[in-house]
């Protein structure tokens, strides 16, 4: 019987915490959490340490890179190239794709291949390149026959990863090693919040955008992964309101439900729902709602946030600066208009405990997606 | 866990890289001076804690740490330096622990990979001495002066790394402990001694730590709180103007461990550093033998401990070793055959350096013929330690042998006697063949006098080996190539007498009437001297010995001590 499980967790569910007090509860063996972002490692430790105080022998938190450099790359990094017994390999963030060659003659960029061993997967000063970082890892492990996930299943006797829904590409391919290793594997994530992506291959592109579902049932040995989709179905934070609404972008999902319990719903505000607001009425609204927390989809200057950036936080009203992609879904409903920026705009609306402000200058006579109430200034 | 392996390279006498595999309980060290057993024991021990000569490295990285040869070879790089000329690499010191047999497979696996000198899969630690990367830019600026006189080790940087390469590897947590125990050196006697204290510290658990630590800090605030203290702080406030800040006295608590540093042990009401050095050595030794804390297990490396102990100390102290090493690991370097014999020669880890190559080499009981490792294992080690730890030897059959032979020596080389000259005559009976196997391993250069018994072709069977063809520089097999022969029969078997052995053959290179007068006696003829001389082999040999007489010595005698 498999020991490794993925819960497909809605947004403010409490999925990281869930996560942290399912770490907490391993008081013997080892631990490991990763997550891919550096906020979330942070928010990751802050939590535990809200709980516990401090962070308990056992457990240890890294991001995910750094987990692979540590223990993916550096132990066996010889096996691959005579030269790297003694280099020090380091790691380089990319963007995009890595290791570029050069152009040809209409301009198109020219990466180099595999073949060329150091420049496809380091910099001149031998730095990993982030994109081909897990594929280092799953061809050093192959060369070694399996000695990095039998080290690492020695280490870790769990693995926790929270937001596995950023995992892309050769990364999945290594957590199908870690799923047959004897380490217990449990995951975490959100497939509607994929914002960002480890890495941007062409290996698994199908699975990308938080398919990491699809991927379990069709690319893994079966009953390798327990899937759950009902323990984190329901937002402690998002009101009825936000959720439907928020539901409405991802149709192929179950729509999340807002808990109903006592605790979750003991402060009820007046002003609770999706509006929206025009830009007149910018300075009105946040002075009659003083918790209002402006996000942006990118550029914020502090104290806003971008979408993004907002990811895993809470606040008791947002209000969002939509794009023009936004815009135009809030007057005709049409989701494929949305899709690239989709992700994120779901994570701000979801955001919110009680209410999300779009600002749309609206027009009084028109009709708008379902969910969403035009806010009056009242006194006017 | 153990320490399976130890690599060293370019520290003190290590030129270049030495290598030594080491048992799992007891590993004797012995070697003459200069051979690098300190240096081991040092080595293990900075690279499990970062400590030399009790102190932190921090303090004692000085360019002596690299090895001379070494240290030339790199400044001589500047002697000659060309505009177009890369910038030669600074020397690095490498240390590396090989540990086995950890049984916690968290931990193993986290020191475990394929970042050491092997390049294949163990599990351990690296210690290396480098130029810190982050200096290289100096450094090439330095070079390119040309004024580099010494190695630069201002740029220079310590850094532990595990198998795996993780470099946030230090002290704290490398699972082995080491505890050197060094009682042949007085370079601790200032400061507070910082073995007791550690050796101490590993023994609490953590909780003990942060109680004690807790008392120190308590003891702090009532020292502060005295009343008589505060009024000299008032009185100092008041009467020292050298700071607008507030001037006040204190305990010291801003270093990481000042209790280790303020608290002292005490034997018996006195306290450790002001006890007898033997007792200290004792001490220290059982203390680290007895740890407690079975998960971070201690190596004890002890050094030469038959210093400042005497005969009877140093049998306890053998005696408690003997007891505990079963699931310890000791490394003890040695002179004392003593030690060695004790502890058994199983152990034993002969350590040479080859005085044409300078190649330093490790001899084991393990690699001789399972016969020669018998022999020497029931023999009382002694004459393996004398035959390892001399610069030449002659080996003789026996003491009569041994007698006449440092006379001879003495007579050619202006009264001094072998031993002077480092060289040690060692009488073996038959067991020539079993000690040459030795030497050949050590290249230890050797003299064999050995009697042809009458048969010259059998000797030269007998030392095939080491004759003719099979000539090695280093061994001389010195016998008469003259068989005699005579008439005379010995005893009621009549037997015939062995004119080639020892004493016939001084008798034939000197005459009746000169031996006579050595030996005090007044025989007519030869049979008779040869009678009396068989069977009072000792007594001729020591009259010989004392003779102020001008004695010739047979040509292969004088060929054995050239």
């Amino acid at each position: 019987m498999s020991t490794n499980k993925l819960i497909i967790a809605a947004a403010g569910s409490g999925k990281t915490t869930h996560l942290v007090k399912e770490a907490l509860a391993i008081k013997k063996d080892s631990v490991l959490i990763t997550t891919f972002t550096e906020v979330n490692e942070k928010e990751i430790r802050k939590k535990i340490i809200e709980i516990k105080k401090y962070i308990p022998k056992n457990i240890t938190i890294q991001t995910w890179f750094s987990f692979l450099l540590q223990h993916g790359v550096r132990p066996y990094q010889g096996i691959m190239h005579d030269k790297l017994f003694v280099k020090k390999i380091g790691f380089y963030l990319v963007e995009g794709k890595s290791g570029l060659r050069g152009k040809n003659s209409r301009g198109i960029p020219i990466y180099w291949g595999e073949s060329d061993f150091k420049q496809f997967y380091f910099t001149k000063n031998y730095k990993i390149y982030s994109d081909k970082i897990s594929k280092f890892v799953f061809e050093c492990n192959k060369k070694s026959n399996n000695e990095i996930i039998n080290r690492l299943s020695k280490i870790y006797h769990h693995i926790f990863i929270d937001e596995i829904q950023d995992l892309a590409g050769w990364d999945l391919e290594l957590l199908k090693l870690l799923f047959n290793s004897e380490s217990h594997i449990q995951m975490v994530g959100d497939p509607r919040q994929a914002t960002y992506s480890t890495n941007d291959s062409a290996k698994y592109k199908q699975y990308k955008n938080g398919k990491i579902q699809g991927f379990i049932d069709k690319k893994c040995k079966k009953d390798i992964c327990k899937i759950d989709i009902t323990s984190l179905s329901k937002s402690h934070r998002n009101n009825q309101k936000i959720c439907s609404f928020s539901s409405n972008l991802y149709t192929e999902h179950p729509n999340c439900e807002s808990c109903e319990c006592k605790k979750c719903r003991e402060n009820i505000s007046e002003h609770e729902g999706i509006f929206l607001i025009k830009s007149d009425d910018i300075e009105n609204y946040c002075k009659k709602y003083e918790t209002v927390t402006k996000l942006h989809y990118q550029k914020a200057k502090s104290p806003d946030l971008n979408y993004g950036a907002s990811k895993g936080l809470s606040f008791d009203r947002v209000l969002i600066y939509p794009t023009d992609k936004i815009k135009k879904y809030i007057k005709d409903g049409n989701l494929t208009g949305i899709e690239t920026v989709k992700a994120k705009f779901y994570v701000a609306v979801t955001r919110a405990r009680y209410s999300v402000g779009i600002i749309y200058d609206y027009n009084d006579n028109d009709t708008y997606i379902e969910g969403v109430e035009k806010y009056i200034l009242e006194g006017e | 866990m153990n320490i399976s392996q130890i690599k060293i390279k370019n520290f003190k006498c290590f030129k270049g890289e030495f290598s030594l595999k080491l048992n799992k309980g007891l590993n004797i060290l012995v070697g003459d001076n200069e051979t690098g057993k300190s240096t081991i024991l040092e080595a293990i021990h900075l690279a499990l804690s970062g400590l030399l000569n009790g102190r932190y490295l921090k303090i004692e990285l000085s360019q002596y740490l690299f090895n001379n040869d070494v240290r030339n070879e790199y400044l001589e790089n500047f002697k000659e330096i060309s505009e177009s000329e890369t910038v030669p690499l600074p020397p690095e010191i490498l240390i590396e622990i090989f540990i086995d047999d950890i049984e916690d497979e968290t931990l193993k696996a986290l020191f475990e990979g394929n970042g050491n000198s092997t390049k294949q899969k163990a599990c351990g630690i690296q210690f290396k001495i480098a130029l810190n990367e982050t200096h290289q830019a100096y450094y090439e600026e330095l070079v390119k002066c040309g004024d580099v006189q010494s190695i630069p080790i201002e740029y220079y940087d310590f850094s532990w790394s595990s198998f795996a390469r993780d470099e946030r590897v230090t002290p704290k947590i490398i699972p082995i402990k080491s505890a050197l125990i060094d009682s042949s050196s007085n370079r601790y006697h200032n400061g507070s001694d910082i073995y007791i204290s550690r050796i101490l510290k590993d023994h609490l658990e953590d909780s003990d730590k942060i109680k004690i630590e807790q008392a120190y800090r308590k003891m702090r605030d009532a020292f502060m709180n005295d009343s008589s203290i505060k009024d000299v702080n008032v009185l100092i406030k008041d009467a020292i103007n050298i700071s607008n800040k507030k001037v006040e006295l204190s305990v010291d608590l801003s270093s990481k461990n000042a209790w280790e540093t303020t608290l002292t042990t005490y034997l018996d009401d006195v306290p450790f550093h002001h006890v007898g050095k033997g007792e200290q050595c004792i001490v220290k030794t059982k203390l680290a033998l007895s740890h407690k804390q079975a998960q971070r297990k201690n190596v004890l490396l002890l050094e030469e401990p038959e210093n400042h102990l005497s005969h009877t100390k140093l049998n306890e102290l053998i005696k408690h070793i003997q007891e505990t090493n079963e699931e310890k690991q000791v490394i003890i370097s040695t002179h004392s055959s003593f030690v060695a014999n004790k502890l058994g020669l199983g152990s034993l880890i002969l350590l040479n350096v080859d005085s044409t190559t300078n190649q330093r080499t490790e001899i084991r009981f393990d690699d001789l013929k399972p016969d020669t490792k018998n022999y020497f294992a029931k023999l009382s080690g002694y004459d393996t330690l004398r035959l390892i730890l001399c610069k030449k030897v002659i080996l003789v059959e026996g003491d009569s042998d041994e007698l006449i032979i440092q006379m001879a020596y003495k007579k050619s080389n202006e009264d001094r006697l072998p031993i002077h000259d480092q060289i040690d005559v060692i009488s073996v009976g038959t067991a020539f063949l079993r000690f040459l196997e030795i030497a050949e391993k050590i290249n230890k250069p050797v003299a064999v006098v050995t009697d042809n018994d009458g048969d010259v072709n059998l000797i030269k069977e007998k030392y095939k080996n080491y004759l003719g063809d099979n000539k090695k520089d280093f061994i001389e097999i010195c016998f008469d190539e003259t068989e005699d022969t005579g008439d005379l029969k010995i005893g009621k078997n009549e037997k015939p007498f062995n004119y080639n052995t020892l004493e016939p053959k001084i008798l034939k290179s000197n005459d009746l009437e000169k031996l006579n007068m050595i030996l005090g006696t007044t025989y007519a003829n030869e049979d008779e001297l040869h009678k009396y001389m068989r069977s009072n082999k000792t007594d001729c040999a020591l009259k010989i010995f004392d003779t102020k007489e001008n004695v010739s010595f047979p040509q292969y005698i004088l060929n054995a001590i050239q």
